[in-house]
């Protein structure tokens, strides 16, 4: 049923997906996580201390300024952003087309997602625990990467595959504007060429990556959990 | 009054909070004195302001107003480095444990070392010794979540330890705890207190808790110390309506006061009193029987006290005659008017 080569360019669709992914993944997290960790420390009951300011200092401004940027980020709908961004793109990739350049859009639109989801993960840290370790004299830094960070490690992986599973879909979406992937053979075969059988199939390695990465990252995020 | 060795000290602390409609005064000027090496006791309704109190000492809430004086040293004054540092000289344990739950119970005790600076090897050693002394060595692998709430209010004492504290804080540590958990949690604070010395400062809702670990008390009601003293003290005659209510009404009397014409009277033990036949010598004198409404001793650091309740004979004659037999004796009593 396939024209010849078409089996490879499956092949490259999948790597290229996955890479877009993972990589989008990795350097969101890279930019999210200590946005999350600002936007919890920077919260009133937050700890966080600019160092010599003293004790429990609740930086308000900081936070609606942040939780601001990342609201604006995430109302903008993806396929928008991709093409808003494109001047961007090309100034750091050098091009607004095919995989890597996929990866510019998706960190931006990705980034404040997670930096909620992170947020959301700490949050869940008890208070009396936090409490406790302020008094043992734990300093803000050994909060957050002491106490935060590790009492909230099994959220936190829920919270990354999600995450995964979402950038993913966008990756997808990028192959309208000449992204790579999946999405951009289901586009430029399924959809221009008619060839419903290819859409069909590039669905289904959608569905199976996504499944495969949910569970996957569901049953890390439990094995690591102790209060199981 | 002789010198006493004092190790934490409130000078006219106040804590106000800002609520939606206004402040909430949760503690008004109060003075407090705790002597090195003693248990002491702070009780009180909930909501009084005892919780508040305890977190003042250590500074997690920050005082709106006076000082908080820790082994001579001011703490409302240090910078929040110094503050950690001083923190490190106490340690506290909660009625919730909290516990560190992606930590095994040897990593929870490991932790202020930790953040201390101390070696890996090192801080396992002693955390190990300190959870031979809470009776916890062989479960120092287990996660917080296989423990049961004694178990876990052991490893955080353990915890508590490891830095050598000079005082133990104790947030309704038993309050989560089954009443023979209570008390071997009690029993073990009260080895603590022996063996090494430390100040233990317990908070508590509960008399029982007070009786039986403590040596001075404070009751604290209405964001005020309404009375402070040794447990004998406030046990046998508490003075203010507050600690009438702690001491007495933890087992009220099971009748009511139904028939307001005759008198009733209350009898207070204090130590060796309550091995003299005084109400038997009465009737036996009077030639007449009383009604115990209410009985209850309690043995107190090796002394029994107690009060008893009752209702004197109709006939107002022989009534005065009992009274008059009970001003001859050694007792305390009182007649009754009211119940509490």
């Amino acid at each position: 049923m396939f024209k010849e080569g078409m089996l490879q360019v499956l092949g490259v669709g999948i790597y290229e997906t996955l890479y877009m992914t993972l990589i989008s993944t990795l350097m969101s997290y890279v930019i999210g996580l200590p946005i999350g960790l600002a936007l919890v420390s920077t919260d009133k009951e937050g700890y966080f201390i600019i160092p010599f300011l003293g004790i429990k200092i609740p930086i308000v401004w900081l936070n609606k300024l942040l939780g601001f940027v990342v609201n604006v980020l995430r109302s903008v709908p993806f396929l928008i952003l991709l093409i808003a961004v494109m001047p961007i793109t090309r100034a750091i990739v050098g091009t607004t087309i095919g995989s890597k350049a996929t990866i510019v859009p998706l960190v931006i639109a990705a980034a404040p997602f997670i930096a909620r989801m992170v947020e959301s993960s700490l949050k869940e840290v008890d208070r009396g625990v936090i409490e406790a370790a302020e008094s043992m004299g734990a300093s803000p830094f050994q909060i957050m990467f002491k106490v935060l960070l590790p009492e909230a490690k099994p959220s936190l992986l829920v919270g990354a595959a999600i995450s995964i599973t979402t950038i993913l879909g966008y990756s997808a979406m990028a192959g309208i504007v000449g992204g790579g992937g999946l999405g951009a053979i289901a586009m430029n075969y399924g959809y221009y060429r008619y060839q419903q059988d290819i859409m069909f199939i590039t669905v289904i390695l959608l569905v199976v990556i996504v499944q495969i990465m949910q569970e996957v990252g569901m049953k890390i995020a439990t094995m690591s959990d102790k209060r199981l | 009054m002789e010198q006493q060795d004092v190790i934490i000290e409130l000078r006219e602390m106040s804590k106000s909070f800002k609520v939606k409609n206004g402040v909430v005064n949760a503690l008004d000027k109060i003075d407090l004195k705790i002597n090195r090496g003693e248990i002491f006791g702070i009780i009180g309704m909930s909501g009084a302001g005892k919780s508040t109190l305890v977190r003042c000492i250590n500074l997690l809430e920050r005082p709106t107003e006076g000082q908080v004086l820790f082994d001579g040293q001011d703490l409302t004054v240090l910078k929040p480095a110094e503050l950690r540092q001083a923190r490190r000289s106490m340690g506290m344990i909660f009625q919730q444990f909290n516990l560190l739950m992606q930590r095994t119970a040897l990593e929870n005790v490991c932790f202020p070392l930790e953040i201390s600076g101390v070696k890996k090897e090192e801080a396992h050693k002693r955390a190990e010794e300190l959870l031979e002394i809470v009776g916890l060595e062989e479960r120092k692998n287990s996660y917080p979540s296989q423990l049961s709430g004694g178990q876990k209010q052991r490893v955080a004492i353990a915890r508590a330890l490891t830095t050598n504290p000079k005082v133990l804080l104790c947030d309704e540590a038993t309050s989560a705890l089954d009443p023979n958990t209570t008390r071997s949690i009690l029993k073990l604070l009260k080895d603590i207190n022996k063996r090494l010395g430390i100040t233990v400062v317990i908070i508590t809702h509960e008399m029982s808790v007070i009786e039986e670990v403590c040596q001075r008390v404070a009751i604290i009601d209405n964001s005020k110390i309404a009375e402070i003293g040794t447990v004998e003290k406030i046990f046998t005659a508490p003075k203010s309506s507050i600690g009438k209510q702690l001491v007495y009404s933890e087992s009220k009397p099971r009748t009511q006061f139904d028939d307001t014409n005759r008198k009733y009277c209350r009898i207070v033990f204090e130590g060796e009193t309550s091995f003299k036949p005084v109400l038997a010598n009465m009737i036996l004198e009077c030639n007449d029987v009383v009604n115990i409404m209410y009985a209850n001793t309690r043995n107190i650091d090796g002394q029994a006290y107690g009060q008893l309740i009752v209702q004197l004979p109709p006939d107002d004659k022989t009534a005065k005659k009992m009274i008059a037999y009970l001003e001859t004796q050694d007792v305390k009593f009182e007649q009754l008017s009211e119940l509490i």
